[in-house]
């Protein structure tokens, strides 16, 4: 196996980009195609042997779309209500995938004791300030009435 | 205390009156949701929140320059003037607007409005791609909502806010994928250091990327200044939406989008000395911009009927008008140290701003007076004869179009004298001298051409009869009151701009 070679980069030292570390990828591969294959040719053998029943119906024989009919126009309309919802998701969404970064890198071992005095307070307050607009978002988004499944 | 910490920690000073706007903004947000508020409760607090801002601005400024080229926000006089700018609109275009929604939704407005108005006064302040490009779509989300907002059944609003929303959308895509290419060139965000760096890589062998990224940024921006090709949302836009909100977007993104054009190109300047042939292409590319626009903008008015779409032809001109200063920026670096001159493309573009916002604003706040349901004030024949039915709407309308007009004694002449006296007064070291004076020659036949469409609406006032009169509504006083404030800027830095051109002069100092 050929060594990768290392390199100075911001954060230290680190190995150089090599394909060879990303052969998980084809196991992948080889995983998904083998499950495929192997649930198609086994609900044929079970058929075959006559241990599964055989009553198709039209609804059974479509193609499976989340509770949408697959063929037809794309263009037809949907419920405001999965919006309001969609929207209101990202409230939570982005909280959680602002608050995720911040506690990692926020008072992690890395930072300094001077950097702790000097930010440490500034950086408490920005997230408290975040939350709080999140929160305010939140509260606007009930109040107005997105909550009720009307 | 290190000054690198120093300079991180004032960055936060300098966002004070706008993170002030913000909660305002917030206050409102939660007020819109309780029972009883209407829209004179929410008016007043909007105008609260801007005192406040304007307030902390002169409390919190702080004392000591932090380092150019880390900090992310940069209070120089160019973003004090914006500031004010900034604010000064937010309270006239707060008061246009006071009757423009009901009262369930005139809190959410309003809170939309201080918003966009934070928006517009960071884009001046941001000294970093990121930061620059999270002000300008500050300004422009909420303006999404502020067109929906007050015309909530008509198609035709319904229309203008798709049309400005997915075009917006797109702009702001080119705008970050042009700000991807400087940052992959030069290998950081901050501008300052741009500055430093991008003039030393267009003089070798990266010119190419350079240039594309100057197109992309152009184009993102050019959508907000309604240059030519990426003009033509606005007319149906400024047609469906609402009256107030077309002011708000006839002015406060072209603001935004001139400051940032000013703040990236910056480079420029100091970049002739090693790269004269990137320069040259580069002024090249504003050039033709100007020219197509203003002549576009023009040809397209003259074949309106519609008032508010003339009114958009009208703003497309203008910038055409104001990219004049942007094509002859770089030229200033050509000029000796002591050499005078009557005014350079960046302190005409400052002045022409102000007197453009002034004209076209007050213009808009006559027409939305006039204007209701049952007898529209849209098209030209509309306003025929208001001399005699509404003799003080008559004179306000008239001095705004002739600001538009450009004649003396107006600050629309002053503006435009400074834009061409700017292209005239291109020194004579510097490429393409030739080229700036026949780019001043086709301004002033612009000029000319704006002239009819502007006159034929000041024929039809002053010397038709009308068939109807409109009916305005009652209660305009805040409409009013921003009417007066636009008339009496218009006329008074018309008569005597020498204070104004010199705050201009004193904002554009270090570009």
């Amino acid at each position: 196996m050929i060594l990768a070679d290392a390199v100075l980069t911001t954060a230290g030292v680190e190995s150089a980009f090599s394909l060879a570390d990303y052969y998980p990828v084809f196991i992948f591969l080889g995983v998904v195609t083998g499950f495929a294959l192997s649930s198609l040719i086994g609900s044929q053998l079970f058929y075959r042997l006559g241990l599964k029943p055989f009553k198709p119906t039209a609804v059974k024989a479509m193609a499976y779309e989340s509770g949408m009919d697959p063929v037809g126009t794309a263009r037809m309309q949907f419920d405001v209500k999965f919006y309001l919802i969609a929207i209101l998701f990202l409230v939570f969404d982005v909280e959680l995938l602002f608050l995720y970064p911040w506690s990692v890198v926020a008072y992690s071992d890395g930072s300094s004791p001077e950097w702790k005095q000097l930010f440490g307070r500034l950086v408490f307050w920005e997230i408290v300030v975040f939350m709080i607009s999140l929160g305010i978002g939140y509260i606007y988004a009930w109040r107005k009435g997105v909550f009720k499944w009307k | 205390m290190n000054s690198l910490e120093h300079t991180l920690q004032q960055a936060f000073q300098l966002a004070v009156p706008e993170v002030a706007l913000v909660g305002v903004a917030c206050v409102l947000f939660l007020l819109g949701t309780a029972r009883g508020v209407n829209r004179h409760l929410a008016g007043f607090i909007a105008l609260g929140g801007l005192a406040i801002a304007a307030i902390s601005h002169f409390t919190a400024l702080p004392r000591v320059p932090g380092i150019e080229t880390v900090t992310p926000l940069l209070g120089d006089k160019f973003a004090m003037f914006v500031r004010m700018a900034a604010f000064a609109t937010g309270a006239a275009l707060v008061l246009f607007a006071w009757n423009e929604c009901d009262d369930r939704r005139s809190s959410d407005y309003m809170a939309c409005l201080l918003i966009a108005t934070a928006g517009s006064s960071l884009v001046g302040t941001a000294n970093d791609l990121i930061f620059l490009f999270l002000a300008l779509e500050l300004v422009s989300i909420p303006t999404y909502v502020m067109l929906y907002l007050p015309g909530l059944q008509s198609k035709k609003g319904q229309e203008a806010v798709v049309k400005y929303f997915m075009l917006s959308v797109m702009s702001s895509a080119m705008l970050l994928f042009g700000f991807s290419y400087i940052y992959g060139l030069t290998g950081t965000t901050n501008l300052a250091a741009i500055q430093e760096i991008l003039p030393r890589l267009v003089a070798g062998s990266e010119s190419t990327t350079a240039i594309i990224a100057i197109v992309f940024v152009t184009a993102g921006l050019g959508f907000r200044i309604t240059a030519f090709p990426f003009h033509f949302y606005a007319p149906d836009v400024y047609e469906g939406g609402p009256t107030g909100t077309v002011a708000f977007l006839a002015f406060v993104p072209k603001v935004s989008g001139f400051a940032a054009l000013l703040k990236l190109f910056a480079f420029l300047g100091s970049a002739h000395a090693v790269a004269n042939e990137f320069v040259k292409q580069a002024m090249m590319l504003f050039w033709i911009l100007s020219a197509i626009t203003m002549t576009a903008g023009n040809v397209m008015g003259l074949l309106q009927n519609n008032l508010k779409r003339m009114l958009a032809y009208s703003g497309v001109a203008n910038a055409g008008y104001m990219l004049i200063g942007l094509a002859v920026m770089p030229t200033q670096a050509y000029r000796g140290i002591d050499e005078a001159v009557v005014a350079t493309g960046p302190e005409a573009i400052m002045f022409y701003l102000l007197a453009y916002g002034a004209m076209t604003i007050g213009t808009l706040t006559v027409i939305s007076h006039l204007h209701s349901p049952n007898r529209p004030v849209e098209t030209v024949d509309d306003v025929a004869g208001l001399r005699e039915t509404h003799p003080y709407s008559a004179a306000l309308l008239g001095i705004f179009l002739l600001s538009m007009i450009g004649l003396p004694l107006t600050a629309g002449f002053a503006g435009k004298f400074l834009l061409f006296m700017s292209a005239l007064a291109a020194p004579a070291a510097a490429p393409m001298r030739d080229l700036f004076v026949a780019l001043a020659v086709i301004g002033a036949v612009n000029a000319a051409i704006g002239a009819y469409y502007y006159l034929r609406v000041i024929n039809a006032m002053f010397l038709r009869t009308s068939l109807s009169a409109p009916t305005p509504r009652r209660t305009a006083g805040p409409l009013w009151v921003t009417a007066i404030i636009c008339a009496v800027f218009t006329v008074a830095f018309g008569v005597y701009p020498l204070p104004m051109i010199n705050l201009s002069r004193a904002a554009v100092g270090g570009l």
